[in-house]
């Protein structure tokens, strides 16, 4: 078997690099600062590398690796649009990057952090945002806690939230580590929540919420959004917005006039942060005015004297995590929305439905779009292809033809789900190209099948047997 | 300014296309009521008005030109490569690597750092996908209630005070139990019933526990009960007994070659025992082969563990894989080596060693640490005020007063010196301090 050299075979001998600031004061006898059971008496068994070997190696990396900057990367339901390179700048002021996060000569970070809090309350249409979380999903659990601590300080047992058949696998997952049981709803023939189903779940009398993702992972706006919310707040319940599917509506409607009482954010979706390879992110999280108390600490607040931080006075969730959250995340965000104002938020939003619903008008006679409405950012196909081909399949074949695939299998309610998001800041050339390469996926699937179904061949290396690696975990070197 | 290439005739072709005539008709399912007109935002920005506006906001914040600062987060000399190869678009463009042929380069980064950090700490297996250290012992003791079905958790005091208080969150979450005990209370305190110990060492006084007499006690006492080693630097680890020759069940810190940036962001580091592999939260990366070739390649494994898979029944909801902050550990690790990486905890332990001593030699000053440290200790000062108000004079970044995160202990000061401390600014301070005292 052949496989490439890790870094750790690209060792020397000898001493190679030099970065560590020259030894400017004696040493004391070691074993007087730290007694020997204490100390490391092995070798670390990590090379010296030459600088320039390592640079190669990993730059060497960075080419086998597929980002937004080779071209169209439509994984639904993550936005994966352009990530500004000013926003890589402002991240990298000595101000921002250099300062501690406890020193007291922070009023830099503080204005930004209250700034950006008020614009995203603007657009979401909330009354406080906390910008702690590190992650969409840690954003899912402050909410959660969120919708826990309500109900705790009220002293009303609700042991339960609502989660469609279609929502992200985080979604049940955070409510368990909340305390709470999941009743899941199926969606509708049209993708949406059925009322009936959703209040007769309501009226049980133990449901503290519902979290909904709007436009849903099918990629639709459910048209009862106002009856949705309107009848779980009649039976005492909480409306929780995932935020991931934002970005085709910001500048258009906000979650806040839907009804919904809380609300995160992936700003590494909607707000153009670099993915980073899966991270790391930021996942604010926004509630309307009644639920500002439990908001995690420390949070930051406008008075007559200026901006303050406040820790917790009693009510809140607590911390959930160090600190003031992924700073330097935030600051790109933030570079993001004062880039494009209220007019540029908007038209993103716009282009994103664009550009979804133009690669589905366009593929649709040979693939199954099995909830055909017009659709927001992104659309589901359900990829059936003629002689067994699979959404595997063809996500191979879309890889050998240089593009991205889509993500799929997922959502789960679809067998052979194929979630395609282009995003707003694909050319139509770029969108051409990928409906020409499904289309002609398509006809190899009627043509040449089995050349499909063992693909990719024009990659890096070939399609890998995940099998094998779940069997026997080989996890390091 | 945004980001949108189309022209207005591009825009009409693509909705003749769709069939529609103008973009709002794309928008027919919300509901009229629920649109809005505007956004009560300004204008968009040309880039050179960003910059100028961001760059007036960052110099809001004072950068000192020296520091004694730390308290969970740390300067340190990072190596010019780090922000070069994480500003490697393939890297910072992409996303979690679920396409694995055309992933390559990120998967294979993060088998090197899983097996870097394991090599570093001893430990047998490590993931990249915690946010911080805080929230890294979190999940690390949420995993010990997997492991051990019990639900009670001790953390040793000495933690850092936002750890603890993050771990508190997550465990009223989940109702697991967290009491917070003094060192010398943990033999009468382990039974059976406990699913982990968590200590923190170096901890954020700057003790350096003797964890290997910690993990003896608690094996005597309970065969089920983990323990949880929290570190908030993991420098030291050039010099310092790795947890895996110390029996740590599951070890946690904060990653490596990032700047402060405000606390974040930054990497949290979990490795554990390979027998609490599967109970791990997290992605991890295995190596496999080709399904129709030999040659070998990397994949997401073990997924039955994740939300995805799994849903409610999930280890966590996490599904971040901190690519970006995990290679630059990766980089920051190779690139100092294991020469550089002992000769850095060295000056840090030799640094920090010198301004102590000299700080002890001063009357007025009491060192309240009694077990040996690494590259903070605290002092008992005599003006606190003057001490820390000079330094600012002197554009250094003080110390952290103890009172910030414990109200009571007012004349107390926590001191953390690197390697990027010189011998000049060692002196500047400890004369600082004799000038304050008097």
């Amino acid at each position: 078997m052949t496989r490439e050299l890790l870094i750790f075979d690209k060792g020397y001998n000898a001493v190679k690099n030099n970065f560590t600031p020259k030894m400017d004061i004696e040493r004391v006898d070691f074993d007087s600062i730290l007694p020997k059971s204490l100390q490391r008496n092995e070798e670390i068994n990590i090379p010296d590398v030459p600088e320039f070997e390592i640079v190669r190696h990993y730059v060497s990396l960075a080419q086998k690796n597929y980002g937004v900057d080779s071209g169209i990367y439509p994984l639904g339901s993550c936005t994966m649009k352009y990530n500004p390179r000013i926003n890589e700048v402002t991240a990298r002021l000595p101000g921002f990057l250099k300062v501690h996060p406890l020193q007291e000569e922070n009023e830099g970070s503080i204005e930004l952090l209250y700034n950006l809090g008020q614009s995203l309350c603007e657009i979401c249409g909330m009354d406080a945002f906390t910008l702690n979380p590190a992650a969409g999903a840690q954003g899912e659990l402050t909410g959660i806690l969120i919708i826990k601590k309500y109900f705790e300080m009220k002293g009303i047992k609700k042991d339960k939230i609502i989660v469609p058949d279609s929502a992200h696998g985080t979604n049940p997952a955070t409510s368990v580590m909340a305390g709470f049981s999941i009743i899941e709803i199926k969606s509708d023939e049209s993708g949406e929540l059925p009322l009936d189903q959703l209040e007769f779940a309501m009226k049980g009398g133990d449901v503290a919420g519902l979290m909904l993702t709007n436009p849903n992972t099918v990629g639709v706006f459910d048209r009862n959004i106002e009856k949705i919310t309107e009848i779980v707040h009649k039976y005492g319940g909480l409306c929780y917005y995932d935020g991931a599917n934002l970005n085709p509506i910001m500048g258009i409607t906000k979650p806040g006039e839907m009804g919904f009482d809380i609300i995160h954010l992936n700003l590494h979706k909607t707000f153009s942060t670099p993915h980073g390879g899966g991270g790391p992110g930021a996942g604010p999280v926004g509630v309307k005015q009644d639920l500002i108390k439990y908001l995690p600490c420390p949070q930051i607040i406008k008075n007559e004297s200026g901006l303050v931080c406040v820790e917790d006075e009693g009510s809140s969730i607590g911390r959930i995590r160090s600190f003031w959250g992924n700073f330097g995340v935030l600051v790109r965000a933030y570079t993001y929305i004062l880039a494009l104002g209220k007019n540029g938020i908007r038209k993103a939003a716009q282009n994103a439905v664009l550009n979804a619903n133009y690669i589905k008008t366009q593929i649709q006679h040979k693939y199954s779009i099995p909830y055909d409405r017009i659709n927001m950012h992104e659309f589901l196909v359900d990829a059936h292809l003629p002689n067994g081909v699979n959404s595997e399949d063809v996500a191979k074949g879309l890889l050998d033809r240089g593009i991205h695939a889509p993500t799929i299998y997922f959502p789960l309610i679809i067998h052979e789900a194929m979630l395609i998001e282009p995003t707003e800041t694909e050319n139509k050339r770029e969108l051409d190209k990928f409906i020409k390469a499904l289309l002609e996926i398509y006809e190899e699937a009627e043509k040449n099948h089995e050349h499909l179904k063992k693909g990719p061949y024009n990659t890096v290396i070939g399609r890998l047997d995940a099998t094998l690696a779940a069997r026997r975990p080989h996890l390091r070197d | 300014m945004d980001y949108v290439p189309h022209d207005l005739e591009t825009i009409r072709i693509m909705l003749e296309k769709i069939g529609v005539e103008n973009l709002d008709d794309l928008y027919v399912d919300i509901p009229n009521n629920l649109k809005i007109k505007a956004l009560n935002l300004p204008e968009g920005l040309p880039e050179s008005d960003l910059l100028k506006n961001l760059t007036e906001l960052s110099e809001k914040n004072h950068i000192y030109k020296t520091s004694f600062l730390g308290a969970g987060s740390y300067y340190h000399y990072i190596p010019s490569l780090v922000d070069s190869i994480i500003s490697q678009s393939q890297f910072f463009t992409s996303y979690t690597p679920y396409q694995a042929e055309i992933s390559q380069g990120m998967l294979q980064s993060i088998y090197e750092y899983q097996s870097a950090i394991s090599r570093l700490t001893e430990m047998d297996v490590t993931n990249a996908s915690m946010y911080d250290c805080a929230s890294a012992l979190a999940e690390a003791a949420t995993m010990a209630f997997f492991v051990t079905k019990k639900k009670k958790i001790l953390l040793i005091e000495g933690i850092h005070p936002e750890y603890i208080e993050t771990v508190q969150t997550y465990c009223w979450g989940r109702s697991i139990e967290a009491e917070i005990i003094p060192l010398d209370e943990l033999d009468k305190k382990i039974t059976d019933e406990i699913a982990g110990v968590l200590i923190q060492s170096p901890n954020f006084f700057g003790d350096i526990e003797d964890i290997n007499q910690i993990a003896k006690k608690i094996r005597s006492k309970s065969n089920k009960c983990l323990l949880i080693q929290a570190m908030s630097d993991p420098t030291c680890l050039g010099q310092l007994n790795p947890p895996g020759k110390i029996d740590v069940d599951i070890f946690v810190s904060e990653g490596l070659g990032m700047h402060p940036s405000f606390g974040g962001p930054n990497l949290g580091i979990l490795s554990v025992k390979k027998k609490y592999m599967r109970k791990m939260p997290g992605r991890l990366v295995g190596l496999t082969k080709e399904l129709h070739g030999e040659k070998e390649g990397y994949v997401l494994t073990l997924q039955a563990r994740e939300q995805h898979i799994r849903r409610e029944k999930a280890l966590s909801n996490i599904c971040s894989n901190q690519g970006l902050t995990m290679i630059a550990s990766l980089v920051y690790l190779i690139s100092l080596g294991k020469t550089g990486l002992k000769d850095v905890a060295m000056q840090n332990f030799q640094k920090a060693n010198h301004v102590k001593q000299a700080i002890s030699q001063i009357s007025g000053y009491k060192i309240l640490n009694t077990k040996p440290t690494y590259n903070e200790f605290m002092v008992k000062c005599p003006n606190i005020d003057k001490l820390i108000k000079m330094c600012k004079d002197e554009n250094i970044l003080p110390p952290l007063r103890l009172s910030h995160y414990f109200p009571n202990r007012k004349d107390e000061i926590l001191i953390c010196v690197t390697e990027l401390n010189s011998k000049e600014d060692m002196i500047k301070f400890i004369h600082i301090a004799k000038e304050a005292a008097q």
